[in-house]
């Protein structure tokens, strides 16, 4: 009899069973595409590999849902997904010895949808902090982006990136403070 | 006044509001959702058709001899998976053999029919 420590791949379980995991991974997956898409475009900086990181993500997800849901106690499964793809986009980085493609102070335009001629002074300093962020320490960035783009609280980025909650709370008010004083270094010179 | 002025408070940059602006979620493209359902479908294919190319090359007796579960090692071992799962696999083989056995039977029956008209 499977423990709850025990993996069952999906193939390997009963038609009925399998069934009613398609279903429920149907629904997590429309849940969560977004989230996923959106940390893989601003961890790889084109959309080219963010598909490619997404799609491996869910695939991976999929192998080891039916493990993750036994064992979740009911919290969300959000941070386990996100987690699978820091990992993903850790290996991608390490396998190709490479940053992203396009850096991120480029991928800004494409993420935000400004329609007024006012706003070209806002679109600079948006592509200035874009590039601050860039240059950050992953871990600090990675951290940021799940707070900013996917608005996840402390305590999910802290299962995402398996940290505790406390130093999660710090690394993120590191990040902020490190980005606000190259910030305003920058606009003193 | 620009939203870049709202944003310098003095010397101080409100960066927290400058990220949320630049860290929008971004939409996936619409063929991303094909694609990754495609894949998964494939998936649950291939680990089917595995077994069912292994189970083609077998002889009615050896299939016969499959009806018994403490046989189905070499299954277990051909396709990779678990003995649950092979398990459903060989049952709906079986079946498939067969449902496939009784059309040819019901096909014979039918064109020995027809010749006799």
């Amino acid at each position: 009899m499977s423990g709850p420590e025990e993996n069952v791949e999906p193939a390997e379980l009963a038609p009925a069973a399998k069934a009613e995991l398609d279903r429920a991974f149907e629904d997590f997956y429309r849940a969560h595409l977004r989230d996923v898409y959106s940390y893989a475009y601003y961890r790889v900086g084109n959309h080219h590999d963010a598909e490619d990181l997404t799609e491996q993500a869910f695939l991976q997800a999929y192998r080891h849902f039916d493990r993750a849901r036994r064992e979740s106690d009911g919290r969300p499964l959000r941070p386990w997904v996100i987690r699978i793809a820091h990992n993903l986009a850790s290996n991608y980085y390490r396998d190709r010895s490479r940053r992203p493609q396009t850096p991120l102070e480029n991928a800004a335009p494409i993420a935000t949808r400004h329609d007024t001629e006012a706003i070209a002074e806002g679109r600079e300093e948006l592509r200035r902090v874009m590039k601050h962020l860039d240059r950050l320490p992953e871990d600090r960035r990675e951290a940021l982006i799940m707070r900013f783009a996917l608005g996840m609280d402390n305590r999910e980025i802290a299962r995402a990136m398996g940290r505790s909650d406390g130093a999660t709370k710090v690394l993120i008010h590191r990040a902020i403070k490190q980005l606000q004083e190259e910030m305003e270094d920058e606009r003193s010179e | 006044m620009s939203e870049a002025s709202d944003r310098l408070t003095g010397s101080t940059w409100d960066v927290e509001a400058l990220l949320t602006d630049a860290l929008r979620p971004i939409e996936p493209p619409e063929r991303l959702s094909g694609r990754v359902e495609d894949t998964l479908a494939a998936i649950t294919q291939a680990a089917a058709d595995e077994l069912s190319d292994w189970a083609e090359e077998l002889s009615e007796g050896e299939l016969h001899a499959l009806r018994d579960p403490r046989n189905w090692v070499r299954p277990v071992v051909a396709v990779g998976a678990g003995g649950a799962a092979t398990g459903a696999l060989v049952l709906l083989e079986l079946r498939r053999r067969s449902r496939r056995k009784s059309e040819s039977g019901l096909r014979a029956l039918t064109s020995s029919f027809r010749s006799r008209l």
